[in-house]
């Protein structure tokens, strides 16, 4: 038996709902809908089923009706038709009282912006669901403290929320939800209100935590690399319907349809690929200004071994790699003496395919400057071969 | 087509409707009037019982207290409430002070109910919103009428009126601050399985809380101004020392009233904001803070109470006093009149509150036993359409002074000798008084019955600002005609004249009956029978009354009258 179980789960909102309705069902798109009726599809017969200890994602840009699915798993919105079992009971045809036990014990959610009570101390927070449940104070704090303890906010449990870091205040609200020890856990696009940084240690955390208790999760994101990270399965949505369900693997080799194929590489294959489309930001020093230790300072924090040496004015000067910057300091001499001028600078038109056979003989990486002489961009091999590795799938 | 010619009888019917809830609910509203007056009585005499200077003592140290030790409101209460005390406006000060605190407590109860009430449903809120928006832009003298209709004079109708004046701010900012919350708030309570009422006591009103308190405030300094406007209908405290202003043109006296209620409203203000920061401050408020805290509400509740034993003790000690409730027009001859029965009553025992009112409402009142009775009635012209409406209800003892008069007055300067010489002067406008007043219904009746003041105009004010204006035109030599009765001292201060009335639609010679509630010679046989053999001519009037002019207090001009007219008084108490 699955742990949770979706079926013809469908959610119009506003007047009119039957011919918006039949408009979906003759493929009518939202748009052409909305303006007829006046009604919204926020989700339209969907189904999928989730295996207990699974982290299913569900991913969409916004408007796709993710949002609006999430809550309907948890009846915070009622389904206008289709079912949604937990553990074989049906969820859409409870009543109030029935819900909130399921509510209580089985399912909880952690939000896109935290949900944390400003009136609240980060403890009282923490033991919400514990004391709309009725625990007595005493094991409500000690489990409460549990939580917090273990996302290493126990110190901070006499603290409000806006005195808290936005990962802090997510780790509560995670805590707030793990301190009920539900079945299922829904995550909001938990974390795309952080830094990407902190994004990351989360997805992390999440996943350490996955590993250690198996708990069923409901994620949504709108970030494709997040969902590879952390997803078992991956379903994709688009205008309130799945267009595909499968593992990270099978959504990149095997898209379902053009909108997935497109959804899943940030770049448009029709147009014809320049050094432009497949560039990324530079890791630069500024000779000018800086000097040794800050140039092996930020090549440290970026993890890297090299960084594009520019002027005060981003005018493209070399590149500088960790060995000359730990002999500059040694020696006491500025960068401008020790970085290697021989660049390859290319043009931002340049075709890949031009770009290909130059990869193999630069040492460093390949600046692109524009016609200032500006650095705007720099090319990396992993990209390139990537570029490739599509262009010539889809000939294929 | 006819309906634009016949008026819809909307006033009629709304009338009818007023007619039939009194009628309907007179049980309810005779038990709301009882217990909103013990309540009220009591809170006041509670108050009046702590010493006032002990009293100012204990609000500056709260003020000190609230304002978290800052010496700004604590200095401003102190010198603010010693200067009320100084003025010998204490009692009224009380009196206030019970009709906000008893009017933001009912607007309270009723209104964040309503509020949350309104943010749940929006149906309710489509309801409710018009509504508000009726309350808050119909002019606050209009809820006095079925506020004496349901209720009769005195505190209670002016709770009442302050009430639906007051509420709206406190119903619009709950529902504002509940639908203000962030949806995902409200959406984490219910997720965790949390009940409607958990939300509402968990999350809603304390996330509420700060807005709701800027409500209140709101609805608090509402029901502060609505102070002035219920003292028409007998509402007592600082209100009634401006309207009385007003109408005798004191400046003075207006001013030193309103200073006080300004005070009283920047005190209130101040303590209600500061008792609203404790959030903004965002340390953790300690248990030891909310120890504090705990202890200063019961220290006030504990002063409370214990002025309330002291009062219900020094009650008991006291013999019981029969009351005697006195009803008055604030015009200068009934405040004559009225004070120096009042101080007779006070001589032989009794205790006697006497209650300026419109005249309308001062009738009203008697009618329906509300006053036990009046010397101020006008007749048989002047009040004619009052005792008409109410002959039936009253009992009319007979004149208290004879050879009255009302009718058009004007400078002895002006040519013209009688109404029907009056062609194009004084801008063709009669000054009068308070629309209310009976002489204004006979002017009214006089444009009508003289051809010659076809295109005149009745111009309403009150009985001081009409001697205002009469004091202008007269410095400035202008035609002035004004609607005038005497005794009244502006006689003796300017040359006037009455002009002639060949129509007699002014009313001829009057007399001022003494009028009084049915079965008061039943109750309280002694003061009826006084009240029947008080009577006495213009010229005691007068004296009592340029003594009043002259600056004295209407209780010490009665008094030092009463001094000197022993033989008289006691004539009357045989």
């Amino acid at each position: 038996m699955y742990k949770l179980e979706v079926s013809h789960l469908t959610k119009i909102f506003g007047k009119r709902q039957k011919q918006a309705l039949e408009m979906v069902q003759e493929a009518k798109n939202k748009t052409e809908i909305l303006e007829k009726t006046g009604a919204t599809v926020g989700v339209y017969d969907v189904n999928f089923q989730v295996k207990a200890g699974e982290i299913f994602v569900i991913m969409g840009l916004s408007g796709s009706g993710k949002s609006t699915l999430i809550r309907l798993l948890n009846r915070l919105i009622d389904p206008t038709s289709g079912d949604i079992f937990i553990d074989g009971q049906d969820v859409a045809k409870m009543n109030e009282e029935e819900l909130r036990e399921v509510r209580r014990h089985k399912i909880n959610m952690v939000f896109q912006n935290f949900g944390l009570f400003p009136h609240r101390t980060i403890l009282e927070n923490t033991e919400f669901g514990l004391e709309v449940r009725g625990v007595e104070q005493e094991e409500r704090t000690r489990l409460a403290e549990q939580a917090l303890e273990n996302s290493g906010l126990l110190a901070f449990k006499d603290q409000y929320p806006d005195q808290l870091s936005g990962g802090m205040q997510q780790r509560v609200g995670l805590a707030r939800a793990l301190a009920n020890n539900p079945d299922i856990l829904l995550m909001d696009e938990a974390f795309s209100a952080l830094d990407p940084l902190i994004r990351r240690e989360m997805q992390d955390e999440l996943l350490d935590l996955q590993a250690e208790q198996e708990r069923t999760i409901i994620f949504i994101t709108h970030d494709l690399n997040e969902a590879l990270r952390i997803g078992d399965r991956i379903a994709i949505m688009a205008d309130g319907q799945i267009m595909q369900i499968g593992t990270g693997e099978e959504i990149l080799t095997n898209p379902a349809n053009d909108f997935v194929r497109e959804f899943v590489e940030d770049v448009d294959r029709s147009k014809v690929l320049t050094a432009q489309n497949i560039m990324t930001s530079p890791l630069t020093t500024n000779i000018d200004i800086d000097g040794p230790t800050v140039a092996l300072n930020r090549m440290k924090k970026e993890e890297v071994s090299m960084l594009l040496a520019v002027d005060r004015k981003r005018h493209l000067k070399g590149s500088l790699t960790a060995e000359a910057a730990r002999d500059a300091r040694k020696q006491h001499l500025a960068l401008a003496e020790v970085i290697d001028k021989n660049v390859r600078k290319i043009d931002p038109d340049t075709l890949i395919t031009d770009i290909f056979p130059l990869i193999y003989d630069s040492p460093a990486p390949m600046a692109v400057v524009n016609k200032e002489d500006k650095l705007i961009g720099v090319i990396i091999k992993g990209r390139v071969i990537e570029a490739l590795a599509n262009t010539n799938d889809a000939e294929e | 087509m006819n309906i634009l010619q016949q008026p819809i009888p909307l006033a009629q019917w709304v009338e009818g409707f007023t007619n039939w809830l009194t009628s309907t609910f007179s049980g309810l509203f005779g038990f709301l009037q009882a217990l909103g007056n013990a309540i009220m009585n009591g809170i006041t005499e509670t108050l009046l019982f702590i010493p006032p200077l002990l009293f100012i003592a204990l609000l500056s140290l709260l003020a000190y207290i609230v304002s978290k030790r800052k010496w700004g409101l604590t200095i401003l209460t102190f010198l603010g409430l010693l200067f009320v005390y100084n003025q010998g406006l204490w009692e009224n000060l009380m009196n206030t002070i019970t009709l906000v605190i008893v009017s933001s407590i009912v607007s309270i109860v009723i209104g964040i109910p309503l509020g949350i009430w309104m943010a749940k449903s929006n149906r309710m809120e489509a309801l409710i919103k018009p509504l508000l928006d009726f309350m808050q832009t119909m002019p606050a003298f209009v809820y006095l009428i079925p506020a004496v209709a349901f209720f009769g004079i005195g505190m209670v109708p002016g709770v009442f009126a302050s009430v639906i004046f007051a509420l709206p701010p406190t119903v619009r900012f709950t529902n504002l601050a509940i639908r203000q919350i962030p949806t995902e708030l409200i959406e984490a309570s219910d997720s965790f399985g949390g009940t409607n009422r958990q939300k509402l006591f968990k999350v809603e009103l304390p996330l509420a809380k700060n807005t709701i308190l800027a409500g209140v405030n709101q609805t608090i300094m509402l029901a502060l101004s609505m102070v002035v406007t219920a003292s028409m209908i007998g509402a007592p405290g600082l209100g009634r020392g401006v309207l009385s202003a007003l109408q005798h043109a004191d400046i003075g006296a207006g001013f030193v009233s309103g200073v006080s209620l300004v005070i009283l409203a920047i005190i209130i203000d101040r303590f209600t904001q500061n008792l609203n920061q404790d959030q903004v401050a965002k340390s953790p408020v300690t248990s030891k803070d909310k120890k504090k805290r705990r202890l200063v509400w019961l220290a006030v509740i504990a002063a409370f109470l214990l002025a309330f034993i002291g009062k219900e003790l020094q009650k008991n000690q006291e013999a019981q006093k029969e009351k005697v409730n006195l009803a008055y027009v604030e015009w200068d001859s009934e405040v004559a009149s009225t004070n120096v029965v009042a101080e007779v009553l006070k001589e032989m025992g009794y205790k006697v509150t006497i209650t300026p009112l419109d005249n309308a409402v001062m009738w009203k009142s008697v009618a329906n036993g509300e006053a036990d009775a009046m010397v101020s009635a006008w007749l048989p012209t002047t009040h004619a359409s009052q005792y008409k409406e109410y002959q039936d209800k009253i009992v009319d003892l007979g004149p208290n002074l004879e050879g009255v008069r009302v009718g058009l007055v004007t400078p002895d300067y002006t040519s013209a000798k009688s109404i029907a010489d009056l062609s194009n002067q004084a801008k063709k406008t009669i000054t009068g008084i308070e629309p209310g007043a009976g002489v204004m219904k006979a002017a009214d009746e006089t444009l009508k019955a003289y051809p010659n003041l076809q295109d005149w105009k009745l111009s309403s004010s009150s009985t001081g600002a009409m001697t205002i204006a009469l004091e202008q035109a007269i410095k400035n030599k202008e035609d002035i005609v004004i609607t005038g009765w005497s005794p009244h001292w502006m006689f003796s201060k300017y040359k006037l004249k009455y002009l002639e009335d060949p129509k007699g639609s002014m009313g001829g010679k009057e007399a001022i009956h003494t009028i009084s509630r049915k079965n008061l010679d039943k109750d309280l046989p002694k003061v009826y029978k006084l009240l029947d053999k008080f009577k006495w001519s213009q010229k005691d009037m007068e004296e009592v009354m340029l003594k009043i002019n002259e600056g004295a207090s209407p209780e010490n001009a009665a008094k030092e009258w009463i001094q000197k007219h022993k033989k008289e008084v006691d004539n009357w108490k045989k």
